[in-house]
């Protein structure tokens, strides 16, 4: 029992990492129409960017804040530089996807070229171990969760009670039509890169922080379960991918405690393609 | 040369073999039949792991060092096949990813999540596959009867590898240089279109998965085979990016392309790197470097250079040459001799089945489509009569093109039944619907932007010997009688339409109003007995659009029947008997036009609606 409250523990901390990553994902695919490959290669470049302020003596909670602004504005050039330029031109989906998987290749490589293969760690204290019915987490995996719930919150008041929050559904809905309604579009699109940029940047330190150690190709796994908390909650829903990532999150932990500890992501895997083949548009979630 | 430079050529040379086997496979799947298949690196893993525990011998008897299941050290070729089969067979499971249900972008995702799993659970089980480690000391191919470490070996070895290559070039040309590649290319340009004429889709992608799945695992046969060793870092995800990288540089859609790529990118770039000397203190950094190239290259390449730099070659049909002008027996002569002779060779029908009452050629029950909880289409039932141009009007949002995608199979129905010649097809496939004649146009431009228009009127022609993957692996030939039948039936269309001088042009450098007519004639080619023609003259010059009227009218003398969606009430008054008006889902009146302007509630919906 207490192996399994362990790992239930480590699940809703690994939950709590990928719903700030998956909400941040979905949205961007939702009002942007772009399945952005790199955002794993922005989530390590914004952990990077934590990592050496902590360096130089900056605490990485204020790291948090600056790796968030990094995440947004990397997604905003990334967007006004690369997407926006091939979505102009009228680029096919799955055109986009190659470039952002060789966006990818350039942002990883290039920051491995910058600070080597060698793995590297934030310096900072756990804080004490807190017991709570059974469960034992650390401080730090406490603020993570408690970071997630304001975040997932955030976000829920930005989508129904903002101007701006419904200007960004309309446009995920339909894109010419806000547009005729109005809406100024191309500033919504920006916007949201900035945000979901932002979101980005926190997910990639928190990751960091959680995993302990992180590389340059640190985050190539992760996006694949972020892929599959997405997927599961159904492409651009944000509560979807809410209840997508605690459910891949609580699986790949206690599957983790029971099976090989190696194949946990096999689990996030097996979920996203079973997901695929039989609800491609997801199964949880209807509307966001 | 000394013997260490020999053997890095030859080394080169089966690279390079390899490579463009990989790459042919790629591309056949990518650039002709538009499948992404980011995990295209799990079928050259699954060719050569096959290859190597088929010529191993068993685990004990090898050191037992490594652990590995089967070990039936079989002799060459048998392990090569064997891979060939396993490539292809694995490729099974994945046709539900590229199957008819999944967005293309989606499914990529879905294979570059596979191949990313594949390569976990390999590294992490050893039983199977002997883990991170890998399979090592894999026999070379006759080895027992010859020395793999001899020279002559080698360039054998070498050898073989060019004209397996050369066969697997010869094997993908032959397939795309037919009327069945000629389908592919259709389903890369616009999958559902070609699915509403007639196309497999499924069996399509399926067959285009096994082919490269197991020319991938032809191509790790041969790499293990002169290597001798087999890990899951040499299959990392990665890889197929770089074998993407090399099919868009060299061209995608042009085997030649795919050729020059293989040996641009993976054989020159990586060996040319090789020689970059590595930075003190700065481990790595030259493969780092090498990564980000590799990147710039797709990014630049997709950006300034789209075509690569082999281009599609451009499909001309012979236009100079004379051409056979024997009637042929197949084309069933329509319309008689009217004052324009040109007309009389024109459109075959499937002979709809002759119904004892003259009933309706088409009819629906109670049709209903929702969206989430909106009635797009609200209990719609309908008559088409044979021979009869029927008008389907009504305001935006009336359900008009929701009705269309209904009755075509293109959208599948909440509830209700549609009837087609007497039988229910309400849960027949677009594609089977249009092969018994139902066939459709769409609103949205929808031709094949890379086919020209000639390939455009091919690209539907049912029935056809060189559609299918057999017939065209028996060779033009084979198919040759039909594609000439074919042609002249498209000469004839292209005549009649006005568009001869456009034959060779890409459908997607046509004007709005050439494209419409092209899809018009792309639809009569697929020998609609019933043609659903969704706003055929939206956009389209008003004096065009009288032409396209007239020719419609023609159509239905000839035994067509025409249910064609439209704005313009012209239109209506002037071709269209009886016209059906739709509003918020529903059938509002039937009738003439006259008849119908002189009810107020037609002309309030369409003047309130």
């Amino acid at each position: 029992m207490s192996l399994f409250l362990a790992s239930l523990g480590f699940g809703l901390v690994t939950a709590a990492v990928l719903a700030i990553a998956a909400v941040g994902f979905t949205m961007q695919f939702a009002v942007t129409d772009v399945l952005n490959l790199a955002y794993g290669a922005v989530m390590i470049g914004s952990a990077f960017v934590a990592y050496w302020l902590n360096q130089a003596g900056v605490n990485v909670w204020l790291g948090l804040l600056v790796a968030a602004a990094a995440g947004a504005v990397a997604s905003v050039l990334l967007n006004r530089g690369i997407y926006a330029p091939f979505q102009r031109r009228g680029s096919a989906p799955i055109t986009l996807v190659i470039v952002s998987l060789g966006m990818t290749l350039i942002i990883e490589f290039g920051l491995q070229a910058i600070v080597g293969g060698t793995s590297v760690s934030y310096t900072m204290s756990q804080g004490p171990t807190v017991k709570a019915g059974g469960l034992v987490l650390t401080t730090v995996q406490l603020v993570i969760i408690g970071l997630s719930v304001v975040v997932m919150a955030a976000v829920h008041g930005l989508l129904r009670y903002t101007k701006l929050g419904k200007a960004m559904r309309a446009t995920a809905a339909n894109r010419s039509l806000a547009r005729n309604c109005g809406i100024r579009t191309d500033r919504v699109v920006t916007v949201t890169w900035a945000l979901t940029g932002a979101l980005c940047g926190v997910a990639g330190t928190v990751l960091a922080i959680n995993d302990g150690s992180f590389g340059a190709t640190s985050a190539d796994l992760f996006l694949v379960v972020i892929l599959a908390a997405v997927f599961l909650g159904g492409p651009g829903q944000a509560y979807g991918a809410m209840a997508g990532a605690l459910i891949i999150g609580l699986a790949t932990e206690i599957s983790a405690a029971y099976i090989n500890p190696s194949y946990k992501y096999v689990v996030a895997f097996g979920v996203l393609l079973i997901v695929m083949a039989v609800r491609p548009g997801g199964v949880l979630g209807a509307t966001a | 040369m000394t013997s260490a430079q020999l053997f890095y050529v030859i080394n080169l040379l089966v690279y390079a073999g390899v490579d463009i086997i990989a790459c042919l496979g790629l591309s056949q799947q990518f650039g002709v039949a538009g499948i992404t298949n980011f995990g295209f690196i799990i079928f050259q893993a699954a060719g050569a792991y096959t290859a190597a525990i088929l010529s191993l011998p068993s685990q004990g008897a090898n050191g037992g060092f490594q652990s590995y299941i089967g070990g039936w050290n079989l002799p060459w070729p048998i392990p090569w096949i064997g891979a060939m089969i396993v490539g292809g067979l694995v490729a099974l499971p994945f046709t539900f990813l590229v199957g008819r249900r999944l967005r293309g972008d989606f499914a990529a995702v879905g294979l570059l999540v596979t191949a990313v799993m594949a390569n976990l659970l390999v590294t992490n089980y050893r039983p199977a596959l002997n883990g991170s480690a890998g399979l090592s000391l894999v026999p070379a191919p006759l080895q027992g009867e010859y020395n793999p470490q001899s020279q002559g070996y080698q360039w054998l070895y070498a050898a073989v590898t060019l004209v397996l290559a050369a066969a697997v070039y010869w094997l993908v040309r032959r397939v795309t240089e037919s009327p069945y590649g000629r389908s592919l290319r259709a389903m890369r340009d616009n999958d559902v279109v070609a699915d509403s004429l007639g196309k497999n889709l499924l069996s399509l992608r399926t067959a285009m998965l096994v082919l490269g799945g197991a020319l991938a695992g032809l191509s790790g046969a041969i790499l293990v085979g002169f290597i001798t060793l087999w890990a899951p870092s040499a299959w990392g995800y990665a890889e197929t990016i770089v074998l993407f990288a090399a099919v868009i540089i060299g061209g995608a859609g042009n085997h030649r392309g795919a050729v020059l790529g293989a040996i641009l990118v993976p054989v020159a770039f990586e060996e040319a790197t090789r020689y970059i000397p590595s930075i003190p203190g700065k481990p790595g950094l030259v493969d780092d470097l090498q990564w980000v190239a590799i990147g710039l290259l797709i990014v630049l390449f997709l950006w300034f250079r789209p075509q690569g730099v082999l281009p599609e070659r451009r499909r001309r049909t012979a236009v100079g040459r004379p051409r056979s002008v024997m009637p042929n027996e197949d084309v069933v002569t329509l319309a008689g001799t009217g004052p324009e002779p040109r007309r009389s060779v024109a459109v075959r029908s499937v002979p709809a089945p002759a119904l004892p009452d003259g009933g309706p050629l088409l009819r629906t029950v109670d049709l209903t489509r929702n969206f989430g909880g909106v009635h797009a289409v609200a209990g719609v039932s309908i008559e088409v009569r044979r021979g009869t141009l029927t008008g389907l009007i009504g305001p935006n949002g009336a359900g008009k093109s929701t009705l269309l995608a209904m009755l075509a199979g293109t959208l599948p129905v909440t509830s209700g039944r549609v009837i087609y010649a007497g039988s229910d097809v309400t849960t027949l496939p677009a594609y089977r619907r249009a092969r018994i004649g139902l066939v459709r146009t769409f609103q949205l431009a929808s031709e094949f932007k890379r086919l020209t228009v000639m390939e455009n009127l091919l690209s539907a022609v049912p029935r056809h010997r060189g559609d299918t993957l057999a017939g065209a692996l028996r060779g033009r030939r084979y198919w040759r009688g039909d594609e000439e039948a074919a042609i002249d039936r498209a000469r004839a269309l292209l005549d009649r339409f006005g568009l001869s001088g456009y034959a060779d042009t890409y459908a997607g450098d046509l004007s709005g109003g050439q494209r419409r007519l092209t899809e018009i004639m792309r639809a009569l080619m697929a020998e609609p007995a019933m043609l659903l023609l969704d706003e055929p003259m939206a956009g389209v010059h008003p004096r065009l659009a009288r032409q396209i009227g007239a020719q419609l009218l023609g159509l239905c003398a000839e035994g067509i029947t025409i249910l064609m969606v439209e704005h313009e009430l012209a239109i209506m008054d002037e071709f269209c008997d009886p016209v059906i008006v739709m509003a918020e889902g529903s059938v509002l009146a039937t009738g003439t036009m006259a008849a119908l302007r002189a009810r107020s509630e037609v002309v309030e919906a369409y003047l309130v609606g």
